[in-house]
């Protein structure tokens, strides 16, 4: 019965990122992030924004419990992740896709093997799994590029295959930092084309970046970081 | 989920193949120094037993005791306890036997009448060649009507008694030191194939990988390059075992007698391989220790 509340909480409260007065500091007396407070409703799309060191990418990290809060409370889809249990963290992860700038692809393997690594986590059987990698790739463009290796792909394609992995287990939440930073105009469009549609389709999605041309052209919730402060939040 | 781990550690094996090749490398020098020493140390338990069961109380008997009399004191000596085997040399036996040893009768040609005295031969059970055990069968021999002298080599059995303290202590000592520094380097190689695929365990993490799933194939990679470690030491070792013992037959003579020197028997061998992997799974577990992703 417990757990069937926590759905309800979560499904009806409709905010499955909620963070209450956080902050976050490596060193004492310098904190990267400062009494933030912000909630993110479902199926939103929210730019972040802010110049480096703002603490965009330290926030992202405590949302995939990467980093633990130094004080206050994140809630995401109503667990609080600053108390998660070590071994409660691999079950949150497989809920949220990360997108990072870098890419990060293992090498040796090919895109599919790439992109099937985060269904063989979950222990999705094999006919199963190579199907939806299968239609995941597809919707990407990449279906034809299956069995290449990341390094023959172009950062854009790369970023794409990056972007499959992070949604071919539907998950709720995507948190992508400077998706785009790697890649020229035309490409920028083509992946954040992919993360608006993942949006639409009911993920809620957080896309941290400091290319104010891009927050104007998608004019989607933007909220601004400075100093590890929160600044305007404009709808 | 088994497949994937396994799929998952034969392509970790493949894809850092040079430290997989280090560390299984390590795995076998440790266990050729290790396995060395176990050959080592067996031989010489053998040797040491066979010592012991040619460990012998002499009684020599006074000049009028006749068979029938030498064969009731067989009998009786034989219900002391400890003791395995009794057996009656006659002075006629005892003459052939030296005659025998001298290599030809010439030497006692001579002689007129047989100087030596009946005896008998008793051999102690392995349990009682002891000081102790010794000192019971003298107690309960000597003084015995028609006993004339006893010859019990005490010093003899407490040096051996000694020596066979001293090499089972060192076997387990020893082979316990080089053991623990085997998994020290072990773990250490391993924990280097670790930092050369931190990407990837990161990337596993970052989608969700739970620690189980990371960890398994690690140590599934740990045993199989200890198992093959283990059959390149079996190898090593009875290449040189095949090399060596004629170049040192000699010198082996002396020291092993008759005894031929041995190599591991079948079981022996495969503890020897089993002893690799687990050694490898060890170093495996011990090398993630600490690991966060």
């Amino acid at each position: 019965m417990r757990g069937s509340g926590r759905r309800a909480t979560h499904a009806g409260g409709e905010s499955p990122i909620r963070l209450y007065h956080v902050s976050k500091s490596y060193l004492a007396g310098s904190f990267a992030l400062h009494d933030v407070s912000l909630e993110i409703r479902k199926g939103e799309f929210v730019f972040l924004t802010g110049p480096s060191g703002a603490g965009k990418t330290t926030l992202l990290k405590l949302l995939f419990a990467a980093e633990r809060p130094s004080e206050g409370q994140i809630l995401v889809r109503g667990r609080n992740v600053g108390r998660l249990r070590e071994s409660a963290v691999p079950a949150l992860r497989r809920r949220i896709g990360v997108v990072f700038q870098d890419f990060k692809l293992l090498p040796r393997r090919t895109v599919e093997e790439n992109v099937r690594v985060a269904l063989d986590v979950t222990g999705t059987p094999p006919r199963e799994a190579r199907a939806k990698v299968f239609q995941m790739l597809k919707q990407v463009g990449l279906q034809h590029r299956r069995f290449h290796h990341p390094l023959s792909l172009s950062g854009g394609e790369q970023q794409r295959v990056a972007l499959a992995r992070a949604l071919v287990n539907e998950p709720e939440i995507l948190l992508a930092d400077e998706p785009t930073g790697n890649l020229d105009p035309e490409l920028t469009l083509e992946i954040m084309d992919l993360v608006v549609g993942a949006s639409t389709r009911g993920t809620t999605v957080i896309v941290a970046t400091h290319d104010m041309g891009l927050v104007e052209r998608y004019g989607k919730r933007t909220i601004r970081l400075e100093g590890g402060r929160m600044g305007e939040d404009l709808q | 989920m088994v497949a994937v781990l396994v799929r998952t550690a034969l392509r970790g094996l493949q894809s850092s193949a040079v430290t997989s090749v280090a560390a299984a490398g390590t795995i076998a020098i440790a266990l050729v120094l290790v396995g060395a020493f176990a050959l080592i140390a067996g031989n010489m338990q053998g040797l040491l037993q066979r010592f012991g069961e040619e460990l012998q109380v002499v009684a020599y008997l006074e000049s009028d005791i006749d068979a029938a009399a030498a064969q009731q004191m067989v009998e009786r000596v034989a219900t002391v306890e400890g003791v395995q085997e009794v057996e009656w040399v006659s002075p006629e036996r005892a003459l052939e036997r030296l005659r025998e040893s001298l290599g030809g009768g010439g030497l006692l040609e001579g002689l007129e009448e047989n100087p030596l005295p009946a005896s008998l031969e008793i051999t102690l059970a392995p349990s009682h060649r002891t000081p102790e055990g010794i000192a019971i069968l003298v107690e309960a021999v000597d003084g015995l009507p028609g006993v004339d002298e006893l010859a019990h080599g005490q010093d003899w059995v407490e040096g051996y008694s000694r020596v066979l303290v001293l090499v089972r202590s060192a076997a387990v000592g020893l082979g316990g030191v080089l053991a623990l520094a085997a998994l020290l380097i072990v773990a250490n190689t391993i924990r280097l194939a670790v930092y050369a695929r931190e990407d990837e365990l990161a990337i596993l993490s970052l989608v969700g990988a739970s620690r189980t799933f990371v960890r398994v194939p690690f140590l599934l990679e740990g045993t199989l390059q200890g198992a093959v470690g283990g059959l390149v030491a079996l190898g090593l070792l009875y290449a040189a075992f095949i090399m060596l013992v004629p170049e040192v037959q000699y010198g082996l003579e002396l020291f092993l007698g008759s005894q031929q020197p041995r190599f591991f028997a079948v079981g022996e061998a495969a503890w020897l391989v089993a002893a690799g992997a687990g050694l490898g799974m060890c170093g495996s577990g011990a090398a993630m220790l600490g690991w966060r992703a």
